[in-house]
């Protein structure tokens, strides 16, 4: 098994002190960051949001997985620190106005982070200016927005009638989730996309950005 | 019955299948050493930095009205409005976890620590579902040691931003009950600090005004279910409190 691979499988066992440790390892001879994240981290988180996918293994799993790839990112971040850490597209996300359920949120951010998109988490209780002020000025791809509350959905609404009148709907799409949300709900409102889990919101924003 | 309430831990503390069940893992599955290690973690952690208290002011139908309306925005077809009307006593409430275990959950998100964060989360999330059952079953007691209520009265809350009783119903309900004396708080979304606190209307009344048809805009979307759990606790030949 390669340094790489290693890393991957100590990923998907969730053990955050084994992928620091090989990270260490892998820059330490050499291997080019990008390889390690994209070979190591991203592959292992990979092969953790298929297993999720497919109900092979629950959410405590991912979570951990995902302390493990954090721990491994964070050895990282400093060799990017010119350009950044490489991503393959910038997503906002947050739980709206009125909300503050944010477990779902948090798992859709960690499963893109994960596929190796850069997540802007603006938390919860985001008031709708929020999102798109973000987006524009980030240069975002895509914003997500979640909500757990039936009263909470005109948020999302007025984030799709924002991006409108400043014209930027053709370039920042948007995708939403959350218990009172459906795929009807997502296309009444005008929205891009809609993801019924987190591991179909990877799906969703890869097809967004692609 | 009005004032302020404490609760028991053993009353409140989840079960390690409930926190496992909110995870995603079915009772019965083969939990993993270090998923077992998490759970023990956070159980450890709530039992450690709970703090459950709650605030109960009965009122009228009358003096209800108003706090049901809100700001005008709830649903035309809000499910509450069919109930308490017909309630024989109403009360609000408010519980809380208290500030320290919700100022641990963050902290966890924070640093990255999902895992844990997530398994005190649902921890603390269940336990304050436990302490608002708790409430409804001390005021059906209540009640009933008044002669307010007799078999087959049954006690359930209802909540501002659920069945679409719209979530700024909050601001009147917090200047009827002040849940400030037990420092829950209400931002300017009307959403309450510390995270882990339930406010509502607790409704006493015949099982049967609890029933209905959910068959609401809303109820498509719907994944809590709590009604259908409610409706099993009606038909049940024991009575229960809630």
């Amino acid at each position: 098994m390669s340094l790489l691979e290693e890393i991957s499988a100590s990923l998907q066992k969730g053990d955050d002190n084994e992928v620091a440790e090989l990270t260490k390892r892998a820059i330490a001879e050499s291997i080019d960051p990008k390889e390690i994240l994209d070979d190591g981290l991203v592959g292992g988180m990979d092969i953790i949001g298929k297993k999720f996918r497919n109900h092979e293994i629950f959410l405590p799993d991912v979570l951990l997985a995902a302390r493990a790839m954090y721990a491994g990112m964070d050895l990282l971040k400093p060799l990017f620190l010119k350009d950044g850490m490489p991503h393959i597209g910038k997503i906002v996300i947050g739980t709206v106005q009125g909300d503050l359920h944010d477990i779902g949120k948090n798992l859709v951010g960690i499963m893109l982070r994960g596929a190796g998109f850069e997540i802007i988490d603006l938390g919860k209780d985001v008031p709708p200016e929020d999102f798109v002020d973000t987006a524009e000025r980030e240069g975002a791809d895509v914003i997500g927005m979640s909500t757990l509350l039936t009263t909470t959905t005109p948020m999302m609404t007025r984030v799709i009638e924002i991006l409108k009148e400043r014209g930027l709907e053709e370039k920042i799409s948007t995708i939403v989730g959350g218990a009172p949300v459906s795929v009807e709900l997502a296309q009444e409102i005008g929205a891009s996309s809609y993801g019924y889990d987190a591991a179909n919101a990877v799906e969703k924003v890869r097809e967004l950005t692609a | 019955m009005n004032g302020l309430l404490e609760f028991e831990l053993k009353d409140i503390m989840p079960s390690r299948e409930d926190v496992l069940l909110n995870q995603g893992m079915p009772v019965g599955v083969e939990v993993p050493e270090k998923i077992e290690s998490l759970l023990g973690e956070a159980m450890r952690r709530f039992e450690e930095s709970v703090a459950p208290v709650g605030v109960i002011r009965e009122l009228t139908a009358e003096e209800f009205d108003p706090i049901f309306e809100g700001e005008g925005e709830n649903s035309d077809d809000a499910l509450l409005a069919g109930i308490y009307p017909n309630a024989d006593n109403l009360a609000l409430f408010a519980v809380t976890m208290g500030r320290e275990v919700s100022r641990e959950i963050e902290e966890l998100f924070n640093t990255n620590d999902f895992a844990s964060g997530s398994m005190l989360d649902a921890t603390a999330s269940i336990a304050a579902d436990k302490a608002s059952e708790v409430m409804d079953a001390l005021f059906l007691e209540d009640l009933s040691t008044r002669a307010l209520a007799t078999p087959g009265h049954f006690v359930f809350g209802y909540s501002p931003g659920y069945c679409g009783w719209h979530i700024t119903a909050q601001r009147k309900l917090f200047d009827f009950l002040d849940p400030g004396t037990i420092n829950i708080t209400l931002n300017q979304s009307c959403l309450m600090t510390p995270l882990k606190s339930i406010s509502g209307l607790l409704v006493s009344g015949m099982g049967d005004i609890h029933l209905f048809e959910p068959v609401f805009g809303y109820c498509r979307s719907c994944m809590s279910h709590t009604c259908q759990e409610r409706f099993r606790k009606i038909s049940s030949p024991k009575p229960s409190t809630a």
